[in-house]
């Protein structure tokens, strides 16, 4: 169970709900971890409650907004959407998670070879 | 660094809302966990299991709360708020050391901020006027022969030139302003009772020249000066106390010299006028009517306005936008050099060229350099009180610190950082300096207010936002060097020493007690120089109120009387004759006399010219031959009590019709007579003309003030004077001078119900206020020297007794191998003593400079005076002595046993 699974790496989690509500909207955590368990194909462990720590730390930056809203169920719910300084704030990490893994992936690369 | 402002900015928000984001955390995280349940739920799970698989799912939710809540404000408060009460818990865990370091930096700092106060008002602030850098008083080097001024000479200029100023100059404004009367005030009345009123006669422009707006009402305008409308108005204080701010103020009548002015404004609050010491109640438009003439002077010559040769307007100029100070400067010279002979002779071939000059228009216009000087000399003088009150409470903090390794190893060891150590020692500083800054504003306020009446300044001098910005910073600085110096004593020290025995840790590390015993020694030195100064200015008091006056002025009261309506000689010995008579029929009165100048004022008539008997006075050139003299009135020697050597006082038959009479000092007769039997010789002035018989010869005796020398001088009646407007009358009673006032008072009223008694108090008053600025210096000296004494000897007793509880276990060894109780007792007071000798060295010659500083502060003193050296050395072995006697007795009562086994 513990070797199939992985962690989520520090930071990627904040990279991850940024995309996330990029491509969907307005949604509410719930919506989010559900999405990343999606996504993730049950690859990477996550205590669902580490979402809003994140997303509190998105809205401190002033990545994210939120408001609250009713979900599909009829819930009372905080619905959270990207803000225009997160939508370039995603841009710019995607590039440095690219590079990053770009790199990583050519160091790996080439310690196969020897 | 966006984001972290941002970050910072939410975090604030968070602090303020934090229970309603608590809650509306609390609705969000349940809303996952119910839709988690539900999802479980429909892949078939029962509720509960379905619950137990959300929450595992979801995690920890009171960790995730606890983190969610510190994330989402700062700790930033809830920290300095924890810091804060233990701090305080800390403090009052030693509550003597708390209230010695309190008192110690309230003493110190509010010393500073007092008499940086006085000295900030004094010397440095500003008048509240606008665009003060374009504003400026106008000084003169000289007047041409043939003019009169009042006293002031370089403050003073005729009508004529302030014209000239005005029309040609090419300066903005020129603003003229003259005193009511020498004193500055002019009798008043607002309801029933008169009282006297500081005021000043001034130029249409005068307001809107300095740029001073009002609390209501106008300023003044041109008219007003040309027409010389009876109009006034008032200051914001004197519209306080006299009509408790009314504001149908307006309109109503004030009484100036019974004349009746209509009140048209209330002057800017804060703006006091721009006579310095003296803060005005009132200002009037230029009069033309003979008993306002400038200074209050009689009008026998005409008043200032046609009489150019009448020195007495005070001028201010506001130079033009984009003109430069040396510009205006130039050109006012050029007309100044003209015009001041207006009216006057012409100006003679070689004659000096008189200079005006600009100075800045501070709230004191050229403040007499002795009293700057004082002020800088009491200012260094707080500053060494500071430094050894600062080092006294680093020497404390540093002990206190050293004594509490043991917590600070525990606290370290049971996890606490370095960084938290830190943030706690700094907020025990800082709660230290607020405690003790609040203690020392509190402080200056009484003190400044204490050092303004003793220096008889009544303008404003409380501190005001330059000074408290001052205070700020000092107390600022102070509190980064209360934190940060014991800081190295306190963390020297790992976890580990806290399993040590503190046997070994005992002795204090050898550059630990050299850096104590550099600060002792510099104290040393700091306080020998604070002892002679205090010395050197006590011993100047002693001598300034040892000195002999020579006559008894305990038991006279003097006061001034000012009629209005005196014009002519006849009419003023009419009037002051007549006043002698009914004040003499006062029961209980035993004489009544009168004076020009009240004796101890400093005022004195100076003049030169003598003959005896029509000859050369005793091989003196005539011309060269100079006296002061004084008019007064019969009685007058018996009065105030000085010993007449020979011949008799003047008396009621010396009258107008009478002979001419003087008499004159000792001195005027050994020096012009030739001989102490002046009595039966004739004096004239230098062309022999005006002759008076000498009738009596008095002992010298003090006129001016107590520091003169004495002088030739001679006394006439002034029954045989010319007109004279203004006498003090000096009477004297049996008791307390003062009591008689009100039966004084009321013989005034008869005579005339719009005359006040001017300047009303007793004759040794007067005196005393003649040296009261060097008394006041002295005194404060003192007490600084006392101050400072006080604290070395806390610091000292501190450090030693420190020191002493450290190295018991080392005197327990000492005493368990042998030494005698008596070794213990000098091997402590040894090492005080000899850190006594090196700082009395060190003081030495830093005393010598800081007493040749002092020189010219002194009186009947040398800065070398022995007996002050000897005061201060004195004082400072004692203290050592003092200080050292309790932790030396400590050391001795050490049990070897106990000392040993303790550790």
């Amino acid at each position: 169970m513990a070797t199939d699974k992985s962690e989520v790496l520090q930071g990627t989690l904040d990279l991850m709900i940024l995309k996330t509500l990029q491509a969907l909207g307005p949604v509410h955590g719930f919506g989010i971890a559900r999405r990343i368990e999606q996504l993730s194909e049950d690859v990477l462990t996550l205590n669902e409650g580490t979402v809003y720590t994140s997303l509190l730390r998105l809205h401190q930056k002033g990545w994210i907004s939120s408001e609250w809203g009713v979900s599909e169920n009829n819930r009372r719910a905080r619905f959270y959407s990207i803000t225009r300084r997160g939508l370039k704030q995603l841009t710019v990490e995607t590039e440095n998670w690219e590079r990053i893994a770009a790199v990583i992936g050519r160091v790996l690369a080439l310690e196969t070879k020897a | 660094m966006f984001e972290r402002a941002l970050t910072f900015g939410a975090r604030l928000k968070g602090f303020f809302g934090q229970r309603l984001a608590d809650s509306s955390f609390d609705e969000e995280m349940n809303t996952h966990l119910e839709m988690l349940t539900e999802k479980y739920e429909r892949v078939g799970m029962s509720s509960k299991e379905a619950a137990r698989a959300a929450r595992r799912q979801f995690g920890n939710t009171t960790l995730l709360k606890q983190r969610q809540r510190e994330a989402r404000t700062t700790m930033f408060f809830a920290n300095i708020w924890r810091d804060m009460r233990y701090g305080t818990r800390q403090l009052a865990k030693t509550p003597v050391f708390t209230i010695v370091c309190v008192l110690t930096l309230a003493l110190g700092v509010g010393a500073n901020t007092a008499v940086f106060s006085v000295m900030h008002a004094v010397l440095m602030k500003m008048l509240p006027v606008q665009d003060s850098s374009h504003v400026f008083y106008l000084h003169t080097s000289g007047y041409p022969d043939g003019a009169s001024q009042t006293g002031e000479t370089v403050t003073s200029f005729s009508y004529p030139v302030y014209r000239a100023f005005r029309e040609q100059s090419g300066l903005q404004d020129v603003m003229a302003f003259i005193p009511m009367s020498s004193s500055g005030k002019a009798p008043v009345r607002v309801g029933a009772v008169p009282e006297e009123a500081a005021g000043d006669m001034v130029s249409g422009n005068y307001f809107s020249g300095l740029g001073i707006g009002t609390e209501m009402g106008r300023g003044f305008v041109q008219k007003d000066e040309d027409d010389h409308t009876p109009v006034v108005v008032i200051s914001e204080s004197f519209w306080a106390t006299h009509y408790e701010r009314s504001r149908n103020v307006i309109g109503k009548a004030l009484y100036i010299k019974s004349i009746t002015f209509t009140i048209v404004g209330v002057a800017a609050k804060g703006f006091e006028g721009t006579e310095g010491r003296l803060p005005l109640d009132f200002w009037i438009p230029l009069q033309s009517r003979p008993e306002f003439n400038a200074w209050g002077a009689p009008a026998e010559q005409g008043i200032y306005l046609t009489a150019p040769q009448f020195w007495c307007m005070k001028l201010m100029a506001r130079t033009a936008p984009g003109v430069s100070r040396e510009q205006a400067l130039a050109k006012a010279q050029g007309i100044f050099q003209q015009a001041a002979y207006i009216g006057l002779a012409q100006r003679h071939q070689g004659d000096e060229t008189y200079q005006v000059s600009f100075h800045d228009a501070k709230q004191f216009d050229g403040q007499d350099n002795s009293f700057a000087r004082a002020l800088k000399v009491l200012m260094a003088m707080v500053c060494l009180v500071l430094l050894i009150a600062m080092s006294n409470v680093v020497m404390l903090l540093m002990a206190r610190n050293a004594n509490r390794q043991r917590e600070f190893s525990v606290r370290l060891a049971l996890g606490a950082g370095r960084k938290e150590m830190v943030r706690q020692l700094l907020t025990e500083s800082l709660l230290l300096v607020v405690a003790g800054g609040a203690v020392a504003w509190i402080f200056a306020l009484g003190a400044t207010r204490v050092l303004g009446s003793w220096a008889r300044i009544q303008s404003n001098l409380q501190p005001d936002n330059a000074v408290l910005w001052l205070t700020l910073s000092v107390l600022f600085l102070l509190a980064l060097v209360f934190g940060l110096a014991p800081l190295r004593s306190a963390m020297s020290n790992g976890p580990e020493m806290v399993v040590r025995s503190s046997a070994t840790a005992s002795q204090a590390s050898s550059q630990k007690v050299r850096a104590g015993n550099v600060v002792i020694v510099t104290q040393i030195a700091m306080c020998m120089v604070l002892l002679v100064g205090a010395g050197l200015l006590l011993g100047t008091l002693r001598n300034l109120l040892k000195t002999p006056l020579g006559q008894k002025p305990e038991g006279v009261l003097v006061f001034g009387v000012h009629p209005k309506h005196i014009s002519t000689k006849e009419e003023s010995v009419a009037f002051f004759v007549a006043l002698q008579q009914r004040l003499r029929t006062i029961p209980g009165v035993e004489s009544v006399s009168m004076a020009a100048n009240r004796p101890g004022s400093g005022w004195s008539s100076n003049g030169s010219g003598v003959t005896v008997d029509g000859h050369k006075p005793n091989g003196i050139e005539p011309e060269q031959a100079s006296w002061r003299q004084n008019w007064v009135g019969a009685d007058y020697f018996r009065t105030m009590g000085v010993q007449i050597a020979q011949g008799r006082d003047f008396s009621d038959a010396d009258s107008a019709t009478a002979p001419a009479v003087a008499i004159v000092n000792e001195t005027f007769a050994k020096k012009y007579v030739g001989t102490l039997n002046a009595v039966g010789h004739v004096i004239g002035n230098s062309k022999g003309l005006h002759p008076l018989l000498i009738v009596g010869v008095v002992k010298d005796h003090k006129y001016t003030g107590i520091t003169e020398e004495a002088k030739p001088m001679r006394w006439m009646m002034v029954t045989q004077a010319g007109a004279i407007n203004e006498l003090n009358i000096e009477m004297r009673v049996p008791g307390d001078p003062t009591e008689m006032l009100p039966a004084v008072r009321k013989v005034i009223t008869q005579v005339d119900p719009d005359m006040p008694l001017l300047e009303p108090m007793t004759q040794s008053a007067v005196f005393a206020q003649s040296i009261s600025q060097q008394a006041l210096f002295a005194r404060l000296a003192g007490c600084f020297g006392v101050l400072a004494v006080v604290l070395i000897a806390t610091g000292l007793y501190g450090t030693l007794a420190y020191r002493v509880s450290r190295r018991s276990a080392e005197i327990g060894v000492r005493m368990a191998l042998g030494a005698q109780r008596s070794q213990v007792v000098w091997m402590v007071l040894r090492g005080s003593l000899l850190l006594c000798v090196v700082g009395v060295i060190i003081g030495l010659p830093l005393a010598m400079a800081a007493g040749r500083g002092l020189e010219s502060s002194l009186y009947g003193m040398k800065s070398l005076d022995p007996a002050s050296y000897l005061f201060a050395i004195v004082g400072v072995a004692l203290v050592a002595l003092f200080a050292s006697a309790v932790p030396a007795g400590r050391a001795a009562s050490v049990d070897p046993l106990n000392a040993l086994r303790s550790d």
